[in-house]
């Protein structure tokens, strides 16, 4: 499948985001011609371990995370960050977990926002809000070309392009920036070429950093 | 939900049945060669003890892993009346790394066994597998070249079809007409074979002789003491 870089809204210090920066961001994709298409949602899911005894939780992973991604609608990931695990599977996987009653929901986001053609690329600029509501936690942005499969092949029309998007963004003096994060693929026993199961790591990653920043932004008003 | 049936059947016979099932089925046998690992979760996980089937199926070029959920079996005056077991099962086709993650999530391994023989699938009345199979121990942990048959001599047939809660009468009624032509040559039971089975593998450990039965009659008076078979 296409390469893609999955992307996250970093504010300035002392800065948070609002939905104005993601109007911002969308009308500058559709000034630099971007054609939008339609609406897409991806769904992450933080699971945490159902115990008899709580002093345990250590010993479980804290960052167990299910994902499904718009373009494998019938397929489901899982993803322990610290472990550098991910598992692709059948969406039925999630009737087994319910099954299971060893893990539960703890809190689920979704990315969601529009999709946009530019030339060759794809691009999807969306939110990220927690399911059932509107509460902003953060802006997504993910760019795909279409062409090349080869992580390596297209490190660099990816960042000729973002570089592009980025000079095109700052005319607009927003407080903030949007970050590339690279996973590290091959720990996570991910060659080439590019499937969802990497667009998995990088929203796993991009979610780390969300949280991050939230983190970092409430110390820095506390 | 599945509807399923299984039976034993003596080794030297194997290969009369495998001509009577393709007679029936009309269809080639595939090969069959399946790892299958058997995971619970650790005492502290989960609010009911719990467990999880990893099934490798070896016989494809690039090993290919499903997560097998297998639920409780219909019970009640509807359950009584069909001679064939009906109970949930759910199926996940996942990447290879399934059993890193479920040990990542507290999840141990209790036993694992790689089943050797043949399946046949085809269309009659209902999408019917039939698999006939000897079930072999790991001597080492996951070395499935150096496995060793757990009831030598008696190979573990299991008949089975997909159903829905709307259709498992219908399911059912044609696997038991189905199973009225293997009858002759195996004992037909309804589940005793599988968790004795586990049972036996549960009890058998990497490098110890507890759980392999040395004799085709020890194998069979292990699989079926108590079980209540009935034939069909």
């Amino acid at each position: 499948m296409p390469i893609k870089w999955v992307l996250h809204w970093q504010p300035h210090a002392g800065t948070s985001v609002n939905s104005q920066i993601l109007n911002e961001v969308s009308q500058c994709v559709e000034s630099i011609n971007g054609v939008k298409e339609g609406r897409w949602k991806a769904t992450l899911t933080f699971y945490k371990p159902m115990l008899r005894d709580q002093s345990l939780a250590g010993e479980f992973p804290r960052d167990f995370l299910g994902i499904s991604v718009p373009e494998q609608p019938n397929k489901y990931y899982f993803v322990i960050r610290a472990q550098r695990i991910v598992m692709e599977a059948d969406s039925s996987i999630q009737n087994i977990m319910e099954k299971l009653q060893s893990y539960k929901m703890r809190v689920a986001l979704n990315f969601e926002g529009f999709q946009y053609q530019l030339g060759d690329f794809q691009l999807r600029v969306g939110k990220v809000v927690p399911t059932h509501s509107e509460n902003l936690r953060g802006i997504v942005m993910e760019v795909e070309y279409l062409p090349i499969s080869s992580i390596e092949k297209s490190r660099q029309i990816m960042e000729e392009f973002l570089q592009i998007w980025q000079e095109a963004l700052s005319k607009r003096s927003l407080p903030g920036q949007f970050m590339h994060m690279e996973p590290n693929f091959t720990e996570y026993g991910l060659p080439e070429p590019y499937t969802s199961q990497h667009t998995a790591v990088q929203y796993a990653t991009v979610m780390a950093q969300l949280i991050a920043s939230v983190q970092s932004g409430q110390a820095v008003r506390n | 939900m599945e509807c399923i049936v299984q039976g034993i059947i003596e080794t030297q016979h194997v290969e009369a049945l495998e001509i009577l099932l393709q007679g029936l089925c009309g269809v080639h046998r595939e090969r069959l060669r399946i790892h299958e690992i058997c995971l619970k979760n650790s005492p502290n996980l989960g609010n009911v003890a719990s467990e999880i089937r990893l099934l490798c199926d070896l016989e494809q070029t690039e090993p290919m892993w499903t997560v097998k959920h297998v639920g409780g079996a219909m019970r009640g005056a509807g359950a009584e009346q069909i001679s064939v077991l009906v109970r949930t099962t759910v199926e996940s086709k996942v990447s290879k790394n399934v059993l890193r993650l479920f040990y990542a999530l507290g999840y141990k391994l209790d036993h694992e066994l790689l089943r050797v023989g043949f399946a046949f699938h085809f269309l009659r009345g209902a999408q019917i597998t039939v698999t006939v199979s000897s079930i072999n121990k790991m001597l080492k942990l996951h070395a499935t070249d150096e496995a060793v048959p757990v009831t030598p001599g008696i190979q573990v047939v299991e008949v089975t079809a997909p159903a829905t809660s709307e259709n498992y009468t219908e399911v059912a009624a044609a696997m038991s007409s189905f199973c009225e032509y293997l009858a002759p040559y195996l004992v037909i039971q309804l589940l005793w074979i599988s968790e004795r089975l586990d049972w036996l593998l549960h009890l058998s450990k990497p490098g110890v002789s507890t759980g392999v039965v040395a004799t085709a009659a020890a194998a069979a008076a292990s699989l079926m003491s108590d079980g209540g078979g009935t034939t069909l």
